[in-house]
């Protein structure tokens, strides 16, 4: 396949109905966004082989992960991995929800190698732990931090700022 | 220094025998020695300062600003901008200092040779800044080194620097070899502000508590 962006035409419309069909039971409510962006939600179980097939698609390959968000909605979490289609010049959003009581979420760093840090980042702000990944330390913070910062109901501990 | 006959007949006696060959004694208390030591060496050393550039944030654009042609710090003999704390006596905090940041500020700041100095540029570094409250940030680098100048502003422009360097270089230049006279206590009961040595009546009225007095 050439390397040129866009070379596959197709609009965001188009692209949502491939995934509608090819994922059917997997990408639920997918959906057009903005001119160029299809979104859709994603069970958390599905995620490592939705995100291997994803990657290796017929003709337009989403093979670039741009970021990984994480959001804290009190009731539950919600990752959501910002991807890029080269070939289609597309973007695809997938939200996955994660449950509070159990924030484990499956690594896609093995499919694309860009997520490594920003799974590192998810789990050092909000305290996201993502099963298999290679290097699962913090990245910003120091290694003895103590919680989460990001999360609503973090409450700092004196034990995090020892120069006072 | 010549001492000739004349000069001589107008010294103690004794004193031009240890003009020529000083003692280590007599560096110990302030005198014609002394003096004049001081003199050569904290000249050298006030206009020969190597900072090092410790930028971390905005503040570091300013302190680059400052080194070249425009405001050109080269004027005060304190260009020598180096990478590495070790050839360096002045450490220029500029930028936020995090709580990750700040151990590693502190082992390079004991990297340096003595004798050394730090300038606190800028909000962030001298108090936390528009930072003060975040969960990350070390509420002024004083709480990690000894300050010897804060250089208000967010950012400080390049004359705030040269401000801020020329100061220090004025508490360079009070220097000395000679020991003081009486070394005062910071800490304890010798310490001449302790709960003790005030007495409860000096202290605020006698209605501040001993405990908040007592380090």
């Amino acid at each position: 396949m050439s390397l040129q962006v866009g070379n596959v035409r197709i609009g965001a419309g188009e692209l949502a109905a491939r995934l509608a069909q090819g994922f059917a039971g997997e990408l639920t409510d997918v959906a057009v966004q903005e001119p160029d962006t299809v979104v859709a939600r994603l069970a958390r179980e599905k995620l490592k082989d939705v995100a291997a097939r994803l990657h290796d698609l017929e003709e337009t390959p989403v093979d670039s992960l741009t970021l990984i968000s994480s959001v804290d909605y009190v009731t539950h979490y919600e990752c959501v991995y910002h991807l890029y289609s080269y070939a289609a010049n597309l973007y695809v959003e997938l939200h996955v929800r994660v449950p509070r009581g159990d924030p484990t979420v499956e690594t896609v760093s093995d499919v694309w190698p860009g997520a490594d840090w920003h799974e590192r980042e998810a789990w050092d702000m909000m305290g996201i732990v993502f099963k298999g990944h290679p290097d699962p330390r913090r990245i910003l913070l120091k290694d003895d931090w103590i919680g989460h910062p990001l999360r609503k109901d973090y409450v700092d501990d004196v034990r995090n700022h020892p120069y006072v | 220094m010549a001492l000739t006959d004349e000069v001589k007949r107008y010294l103690p006696d004794g004193i031009a025998a240890r003009l020529k060959y000083p003692k280590l004694a007599d560096f110990e208390r302030p005198n014609v020695i002394t003096t004049t030591a001081d003199l050569v060496f904290n000249w050298a050393r006030s206009h020969s300062v190597f900072p090092f550039q410790y930028g971390l944030a905005c503040c570091a654009i300013e302190m680059l600003s400052s080194g070249f042609a425009r405001f050109d710090i080269a004027r005060y003999g304190m260009e020598v901008f180096r990478p590495t704390p070790r050839q360096c006596d002045l450490m220029i905090v500029a930028g936020t200092v995090n709580e990750k940041m700040a151990p590693v500020l502190l082992r390079l700041y004991e990297q340096m040779a003595e004798p050394k100095w730090v300038i606190s540029m800028g909000a962030c570094a001298t108090s936390g800044g528009p930072f003060y409250d975040g969960y990350n940030v070390v509420n002024g680098v004083d709480k990690v080194v000894p300050v010897d100048v804060y250089i208000p502003g967010c950012p400080p422009r390049p004359e705030a620097l040269f401000d801020g360097m020329l100061q220090l270089q004025r508490k360079i230049q009070q220097l000395t070899f000679a020991r003081p006279e009486k070394v005062e206590p910071l800490y304890g009961a010798d310490a001449p502000w302790h709960a003790d040595a005030i007495g409860p009546q000096a202290q605020f009225g006698g209605r501040v508590s001993k405990k908040r007095l007592t380090p």
